[in-house]
């Protein structure tokens, strides 16, 4: 079926080494914006007690492709720790970088259980949330420094 | 037309319930099909990087699939229950997303993903109007991921059209393929409610007419001609898989999909985990 298909071309002219690197003309390098009263995401800097403790067990938790902490990466939009007759229960609210994020589960089983981990905590629940849309904005700068040094470029 | 916001999946009354789910099965299962067929080229593509980007934009798919799926959980159901255990008839996808590939054809993959990313992209352009809160939420972040698919088609199909042949063969492509890309513009006995309550407000005839004029246009400037906009209503395919009526490729597809849950007298979702909270 490929004898009638022509090798990718590419219309546009040939970059001039002598420019620097090229990025690739297909590929959308977006960024967005944190606005200054943005409520996401946090790391938990304000908090005590308990919910200190589960924010601490959350830094420990790393994104399963590059070593980051997920409160780092700023996917952890929310936690809180509630009580009622039947224990202590901390509550994450998160995002996910893609929708089609194959470590989906795995990633959320690890943080529910680090969300669990803390004594005093008896159980934990994740939410998954898609708004506001993650960003890589969202990294903070100890999140760019470890991404930095495992190669990647932010 | 009502704009009101309606409430949290427990507080929805029947009829807008009804509607809501009406509207989450045609989203899920036209994502979730249509990324079933595009992983037939997975290994196949005349180049790598076609390989690659086919099975990636799959796995979008699948991942928006899962999005809308994850709202009819809300309202009780299992992942077993949405597609494994199924019928395959109470499937609502338009009938273009389970047309088997023409063998060996490209062009058929190339043309398909453009019809069907330039109507989700209006799709999500109308749903991000929804009165549907749990949807509005979901939106943007599928927008984001949705770009570079009809990007992605245009190339090709620039690239396609550089010579006869290839012109000849995306022409063939649109002629076979523009009955079941207009199913994806047919209502579910839900419609009416759906524009009504505003979940989609605006209606799926204002949506291929804005399809046409875009598709048409493009297509036009490469050579490719498309049918007169006054002959789209008698041209829709028999099938429109909006009513559970679908061709005899989805019952293969169907059969294929759930060959190994079968096989293996499965009950439910397996998970490669345990889950936490039941352990």
């Amino acid at each position: 079926m490929s004898d009638s298909i022509d090798p990718p071309t590419n219309s546009q002219a040939a970059p001039d080494p002598t420019d620097g690197p090229q990025y690739c003309a297909y590929t959308d390098y977006r960024s967005g914006e944190v606005p200054e009263d943005a409520v996401v995401p946090k790391n938990g800097a304000d908090s005590e007690g308990l919910e200190r403790e589960v924010w601490d067990a959350l830094f420990e938790v790393e994104d399963p492709e590059m070593p980051v902490s997920v409160v780092d990466l700023g996917l952890i939009y929310d936690v809180a720790v509630r009580e009622d007759g039947a224990g202590t229960h901390a509550e994450v609210t998160m995002t996910l970088t893609y929708t089609g994020c194959p470590a989906r589960d795995m990633l959320i089983d690890d943080i529910r259980e680090a969300a669990a981990s803390p004594d005093g905590v008896d159980d934990a629940s994740v939410e998954l949330v898609w708004s506001p849309v993650w960003s890589i904005e969202f990294v903070s700068e100890a999140g760019r420094e470890d991404l930095r040094e495992f190669g990647v470029s932010i | 037309m009502s704009t009101q916001r309606l409430g949290a999946p427990g507080d929805l009354s029947e009829r807008e319930r009804e509607a809501v789910e009406a509207l989450l099965y045609q989203l899920a299962d036209d994502e979730f099909v249509v990324a079933d067929r595009y992983t037939d080229w997975q290994c196949q593509g005349p180049t790598l990087e076609a390989d690659i980007a086919i099975a990636n934009i799959a796995q979008d798919e699948l991942g928006h699939a899962r999005l809308w799926y994850d709202l009819l959980e809300d309202f009780g159901y299992e992942e077993s229950e949405l597609i494994w255990e199924r019928d395959a008839a109470d499937f609502r996808h338009a009938t273009l997303c389970e047309q088997s590939f023409e063998s060996g054809d490209w062009a058929d993959a190339v043309v398909r993903s453009y019809c069907y990313d330039v109507a989700e992209f209006l799709q999500l352009e109308a749903l991000a109007e929804t009165s549907y809160p749990r949807i509005a939420d979901r939106i943007e972040k599928v927008q984001g991921e949705e770009h570079y698919h009809r990007e992605h088609a245009q190339n090709w199909l620039e690239r396609l059209c550089e010579d006869d042949d290839g012109t000849r063969r995306v022409q063939q492509a649109v002629d076979d393929l523009y009955p079941y890309a207009l199913t994806l513009f047919e209502p579910t006995a839900k419609e009416a409610d759906i524009v009504e309550l505003g979940l989609r407000p605006t209606s799926l005839d204002q949506l291929r007419s804005e399809w046409y004029d875009i598709t048409g246009a493009f297509l036009a400037g490469l050579g490719v001609s498309v049918p007169e906009e006054s002959e789209l209503d008698d041209l829709v395919a028999e099938q429109t898989g909006r009513d559970g009526d679908h061709t005899d490729d989805w019952q293969r597809q169907y059969n294929e999909l759930t060959y190994t849950y079968r096989m293996l007298d499965r009950t439910e979702a397996r998970r490669l985990m345990a889950d936490p909270d039941e352990a």
